[in-house]
């Protein structure tokens, strides 16, 4: 088992999800960490960017300025929360440039958890007795543990000890990754990996740094260290399908051009854009940046799905 | 005169507003008259922030030679960044990976390094909270509110807004001709999140037949039953101004949230119930438009003009106003005022504390007389009052 100095380590996690069945094999637990070293226009998750527990607000949880008000006064900052008096609803708002300012102690006092925060710092061992309650699914289904993010491998320490933590248990293991960061990170995890999903978002280096906000020479660098390094490792290649961003065949050819030879890429996998994301980001402020995306046509999805299956040798 | 001041920096925020050089030129020459020596920041921060990046190191000089021939009716000499929050700096780190960064403390580190002496920022709302957290961190600062909603709360007209006033009133007529030829009901979405000024104000120029404000939620129902009674054979057409943060007290799609979720925004991004904050520009006229159809035997056609109204050269009101906004902040900064917002509520020019500026909203009082000469004119405001 575990010892006990790793299961003290702690880590930033966002959200852990259970009964997953896409994100790897079988019945799976999905923990989601939190912080991310990139910033994709069409970010579906933008609660999972920032590296720290941040500030949230929902708005019918609030009772109302005339029955609280308690986060008019001090110790919340002065002019974080109002209430618009000329309103019908006297629900507070708020001004997300100053109430950023508050800390976590000073969040917990709203009595009615209107105000709350994104995100909780836990130890591995915490997590791992939230993932062992559906062990006996795991079993039965070849299940396990995902992780995912933002961007997991951040937190390469806590991601290893996690993952390590459900090898010895005997679950099944699996990543979600864009591949940013120092090889070290992605060296330290990969041991204790089962399935790696990795993002193949753009092909051209200056477009990936206009989208994402970096170029992706490291990430392929990464990517191809990774198969080589790893041969007993599944990788499967996903691009997620953004309408005017990466809906071109030289990209979908490029990226299986650039797995092919690696027999370890077991899989292709295409993710139509959604919009889920939308009111999460209602929930942040406007910290982050929003731009309007369509969801991809079926057309395209079923043509860049035949190019995958010829280039896989199925029939389709 | 004040002694303590000899250079000033402005700067302007992000968001393209017709007017901006008028600003700057009104606080130049007012600024030279006393002797002071004044200087623009490129880009908001930027120029402070990442001075290698501009050949001539991010600072613009004003005196009187650059300025004389600057127009007024031209657009921002001193450019704009579309992130002007100096607290959340987005950048690469050491390891190529994107982070936000605060750097307030370096910026106002480099204002002393420059030795500004204060600072003139031509901002809308937000920019309001940013500018009260960068003075409470020792900035001395005078701000210029500047919105095409004319919704930032203390100032009776902040400039920008007559504007894009004008070139929405000519795009309603326009659309009215092309409505009037299809004999059909124009459906057209004007900005205002939570105000409906410009919605209001140009509705009432083009005479249209209905105005649905944020202000006001609309039971569509009447609306349809309003025009079904003024379309004729003679006049088989009607013009519909919408603002894109109307409700509707019908349970129609656009009232429902996106998810599950539902929450607050910042100020100005906000509407009545927290919910639909961020929605594609045009969903409003869309639903006004399909609604009216199915209510009515009428064809509709949905417009959204949407940030277009932002663009174009300054109106004479704009310039006019752009001048004395300019003028008023260095008058502001020789009162020895910090921390203020210039105001101008006519006759007067006024000097508002920012903490008195920021979390409110000048929205349309539905007893003003803009509602009242609505009606007047018999425009149905999609609620009887």
């Amino acid at each position: 088992m575990m010892t006990a100095h790793s299961s003290e380590l702690t880590g930033t996690v966002l959200n852990i999800q259970r009964f997953c069945s896409h994100d790897g094999p079988g019945i799976r637990t999905t923990v989601f960490l939190k912080g991310c070293s990139l910033r994709c226009k069409w970010c579906s998750n933008p609660e999972s960017i920032h590296p720290k527990p941040e500030l949230a607000y929902d708005v019918t949880k609030c009772s109302g300025v005339k029955a609280c008000g308690l986060c008019l006064k001090s110790p919340f900052p002065a002019g974080a929360f109002y209430f618009l008096p000329s309103s019908d609803d006297d629900r507070i708002r708020i001004n997300w440039d100053l109430a950023l300012d508050c800390d976590e102690a000073t969040i917990s006092l709203c009595p009615t958890d209107a105000l709350y925060m994104f995100g909780e710092l836990m130890t591995v061992g915490q997590v791992m007795n939230e993932v062992e309650k559906d062990s006996a699914f795991y079993r039965s289904s070849g299940g396990g543990l995902t992780l995912s993010g933002g961007e997991c491998l951040l937190q390469s320490d806590f991601s290893a000890a996690l993952l390590e933590g459900a090898h010895k248990r005997g679950f099944n293991t699996a990543i979600e990754t864009a591949g940013n960061m120092p090889w070290s990170f992605m060296e330290k995890v990969l041991p204790h990996v089962d399935t790696m999903l990795h993002d193949h978002k753009l092909t051209v280096a200056e477009r990936h740094k206009k989208w994402t906000g970096v170029a992706n020479k490291r990430i392929l660098e990464n990517f191809k260290r990774a198969y080589n390094t790893f041969p007993n490792t599944k990788f499967i290649a996903r691009t997620p399908l953004i309408p005017g961003v990466n809906t071109d065949e030289e990209h979908i050819r490029a990226v299986l051009a650039f797995i092919r030879p690696h027999k370890n890429v077991t899989e292709y996998e295409l993710l139509p854009y959604h919009r889920f994301g939308l009111g999460k980001y209602t929930l942040l402020g406007e910290l982050y940046e929003l731009k309007d995306f369509t969801a991809p046509s079926a057309e395209v999805v079923e043509a860049f799905q035949a190019m995958i299956n010829e280039a896989f040798g199925r029939s389709g | 005169m004040n002694s303590k001041i000899k250079r000033i920096a402005v700067n302007v925020g992000s968001g393209f507003v017709p007017g901006l050089n008028a600003v700057i030129l009104g606080a130049a020459l007012a600024g030279g008259k006393l002797g002071w020596d004044l200087v623009g920041i490129r880009d908001g921060f930027e120029g402070l922030l990442y001075p290698e990046r501009y050949p001539d190191g991010g600072m613009v000089s004003l005196n009187p030679q650059r300025i004389e021939n600057l127009d007024p009716a031209a657009g921002g000499i001193l450019g704009q960044s579309p992130r002007t929050d100096p607290f959340h700096v987005r950048r690469l780190n050491e390891d190529d990976m994107v982070e936000e960064v605060d750097m307030s403390d370096h910026l106002l580190e480099r204002l002393r390094s420059e030795q500004i002496d204060g600072v003139i920022s031509i901002i809308g709302g937000r920019g309001l909270s940013i500018f009260y957290k960068l003075q409470r961190k020792g900035l001395n600062t005078v701000c210029i509110p500047r919105s095409i909603e004319n919704d930032i709360a203390a100032t009776s007209v902040s400039f920008g807004f007559n504007s894009a006033l004008s070139f929405t009133i000519e795009m309603l007529d326009r659309v009215r001709q092309a409505a009037q030829s299809a004999r059909q009901i124009g459906v057209v979405e004007v900005l205002g999140r939570e105000a409906g000024w410009l919605a209001l104000q140009a509705g009432i120029a083009v005479c249209a037949d209905a105005v649905l404000v944020p202000e006001i939620p609309c039971d569509l129902s009447l609306v349809a039953e309003r025009l079904q009674k003024k379309i004729t054979p003679r006049r088989p057409y009607a013009l519909v101004v919408a603002a894109e943060g109307t409700h509707f007290s019908d349970d129609l799609p656009v009232n429902k949230p996106s998810s599950t979720l539902k929450a607050s925004l910042a100020p100005l991004a906000t509407d009545i119930t927290g919910d639909n904050i961020i929605e594609p520009s045009g969903r409003v006229a869309q639903t006004v438009a399909n609604k009216l159809q199915l209510l009515m035997a009428e064809d509709t056609h949905a417009l959204a003009l949407g940030p277009w109204v932002k663009g174009g050269t300054p109106t004479a009101v704009d310039r006019q106003l752009g001048l004395l906004y300019g003028a008023g902040a260095i008058r502001a900064l020789n009162a020895g005022q910090d921390g203020v917002m210039v105001a101008f509520n006519p006759p007067d020019m006024e000097f508002v504390p920012l903490d008195e500026a920021i979390n409110k909203t000048r929205t349309v009082p539905t007893k003003s007389e803009f509602i009242q000469i609505a009606r007047s004119l018999d425009i149905c405001l999609g609620r009887e009052l």
